[in-house]
């Protein structure tokens, strides 16, 4: 089982990381309150690892710290170090580092992308190991209860497109750097992707269609098609309905722990209905086009109910080509970037955060035609041949883009409760100081016991 | 990789001795940096630094004035502070290697980086 459990999260977590790592170089990260917090209440002096550190957002938090970074991927690594951040490439099951040398460790938005209880285990056991007694560890898992969607299986694979977040500003005019969709970067996306491009760093709550405009470059669209979402769906079903769909789009995964794992990693099967497919995974699905009925049972959620034994479906030429149309998309102008580093990070699905959101931005209207636009022709399946010509470049690793498979990152959502009881009777060397939910995440605080 | 990084390093090879053993840092790119010197930052790393290992590998890097323990009433002595600041937060390693002294497994340092992957082999169960 555990090689399994390897393999699954080699090409779940690890080959996706790594694929997706340059979209990350020009990135700015934000640090999460509450993790920056813990940091910045360390000691001076104090030796702090950060297990997972991605692109190292948190390794300058506090200058009075020393801070080691640690990540199983070589080029969120890199990164991390030519913002000056010391850094290894290593592995959590196995840290290379000897017993108690650290006086805190965080480990945020890392564990729940093991596959099995006990590699879960094992990876917490090897920080608690390398922690000085009375020293501090805070971990940070996605949670199973989000506040307007609900997980239906503990373990999910989540597609994260990158025909829609290809294209970074790095080169914007507009003063600092933002995500494409204007939102803070998530090296590692604890948080819930969004749910219309399954951007793991874009926020629902905080998609924006006012983007910087960026004359000369790939334009972004995920605020685009965010805006279209928030437009559409505020006037119908609800926001949301339609964010329900998008999430049942997901796929599920057969839980590692539960069964053997049969063929379960090479099995692909192709999707029989390009339709329901193209239109459920963006899930930009206004009430008012019958076609596109929220109503309805689309085929996806249905062959979903049947995706115990398949995991891996094939994303059909059509669906992408449609991508990376609505990669195409001008954006409006505007800066809200202001705005949106203030509503900081947090759950997407926070009601009042994107009802807030949602009704300032302006100047939709722009927006919402041409989202209305294509989102008409995506409604019929040979709309797809008009989809305008001004594409942004293919890549070379245009195979890539076309399987799927590579970019749907594994993670075992965590129910309440889980990740304490995990600690409780399976790492005795730890005692649970604190426990809570923050923005969509199980967080716990926990303290090594002084040695007998 | 700084000398600090390297004191906290151990060998986590599969069936290789007790956890603790260091590794053994060769460099054949070294750079020396400038960091902003925090007295109170260094004297409270002091206790943690495992000395031999910080020695062997100092040594490997040929550098000079390392002292070779903590001395007395170190915390105020800012020459000794300012030797432990060079040798632990300045030396750089940039290209290199680590070696478990016990299975003579290497693991490279490149840019700066180490990597400590072991392959499935070498830690699956």
């Amino acid at each position: 089982m555990d090689h399994e459990a390897a393999q699954l999260e080699k090409q779940h977590v690890h080959d996706v990381y790594e694929s997706t790592a340059p979209y990350f170089t020009d990135l700015q990260s934000k640090a999460w309150p509450r993790v920056r917090q813990f940091l910045q209440e360390q000691k001076p002096g104090s030796l702090i690892a950060d297990i997972g550190c991605g692109t190292g957002k948190y390794l300058k938090v506090n200058s009075q710290v020393h801070t080691l970074g640690c990540d199983y991927c070589g080029p969120l690594v890199e990164i991390a170090r030519s913002r000056g951040g010391e850094v290894m490439v290593c592995d959590n099951l196995n840290l290379p580092f000897r017993d108690q040398g650290f006086d805190a460790i965080i480990s945020i938005g890392v564990i729940h992308h093991f596959s099995t209880k006990q590699r879960r285990i094992r990876a917490i056991k090897e920080m608690a190991r390398v922690l000085v007694p009375g020293g501090q560890l805070m971990i940070y898992v996605w949670a199973m209860e989000q506040k307007n969607r609900h997980f239906e299986k503990q373990d999910v694979l989540v597609p994260w497109n990158r025909a829609l977040c290809s294209r970074l500003l790095s080169e914007s005019s507009q003063p600092g750097r933002k995500m494409p969709c204007g939102h803070p970067e998530r090296s590692h996306p604890y948080h819930p992707p969004c749910s219309v491009c399954s951007c793991s760093v874009c926020f629902k709550g905080r998609c924006d269609s006012t983007q910087s405009h960026s004359v000369g470059y790939e334009p972004v669209m995920a605020g685009a098609c965010c805006a279209s979402i928030r437009k559409e769906s505020e006037e119908e079903n609800g926001f949301y309905n339609t964010l329900g769909k998008s999430f049942r789009s997901w796929f599920f995964s057969r839980s590692l722990d539960e069964s053997t794992l049969r063929k379960q990693i090479e099995r692909v099967r192709p999707l029989k209905n390009t339709e329901g497919w193209a239109n459920s995974t963006i899930s930009i699905q206004p009430a008012r086009h019958s076609s596109l009925d929220l109503d309805h049972q689309e085929p996806f959620s249905t062959r979903e109910q049947h995706l115990d034994e398949e995991v891996f479906v094939e994303t059909p030429q059509k669906h992408l080509e449609w991508l990376k149309a609505r990669a195409t998309r001008k954006h409006l102008n505007g800066d809200h970037q202001g705005e949106i580093r203030r509503h900081g990070d947090g759950n997407f699905l926070d009601s009042t955060n994107t009802n807030e959101s949602c009704v300032d931005r302006g100047n939709l209207e722009k927006g919402k035609a041409s989202a209305s636009k294509i989102l008409r022709k995506v409604s019929a399946v040979d709309s797809m041949d008009s989809i305008p010509d001004d594409t942004i470049p293919v890549e070379e690793q245009q195979p890539d883009i076309l399987d799927s498979r590579a970019f749907m990152r594994y993670y075992h959502v965590f129910r309440e409760g889980e990740l304490c009881g995990l600690l409780k009777e399976n790492v005795s060397e730890l005692h649970i100081l604190s426990s809570g939910n923050d923005h969509g995440n199980w967080c716990i605080i926990a303290e090594k016991k002084e040695n007998d | 990789m700084k000398l600090l990084t390297h004191n906290l390093l151990s060998s986590h090879v599969r069936g290789v001795g007790p956890r603790g053993l260091p590794l053994r840092l060769q460099a054949t790119e070294v750079r020396i940096n400038n960091v902003e010197f925090n007295p109170d930052f260094v004297a409270r790393m002091i206790p943690k630094v495992e000395w031999e290992v910080l020695l062997e590998a100092a040594d490997h890097l040929r550098l000079i004035e390392v002292p070779k323990g903590p001395i007395q009433g170190y915390e105020q002595d800012e020459t000794f502070l300012r030797k432990m600041h060079h040798v632990l937060l300045e030396v750089e390693v940039l290209e290199g290697t680590l070696q478990c002294p016990e299975s003579g497994r290497m693991f490279p340092i490149s840019r700066g980086i180490p990597n400590m992957l072991l392959s499935s082999e070498e830690t699956e169960t």
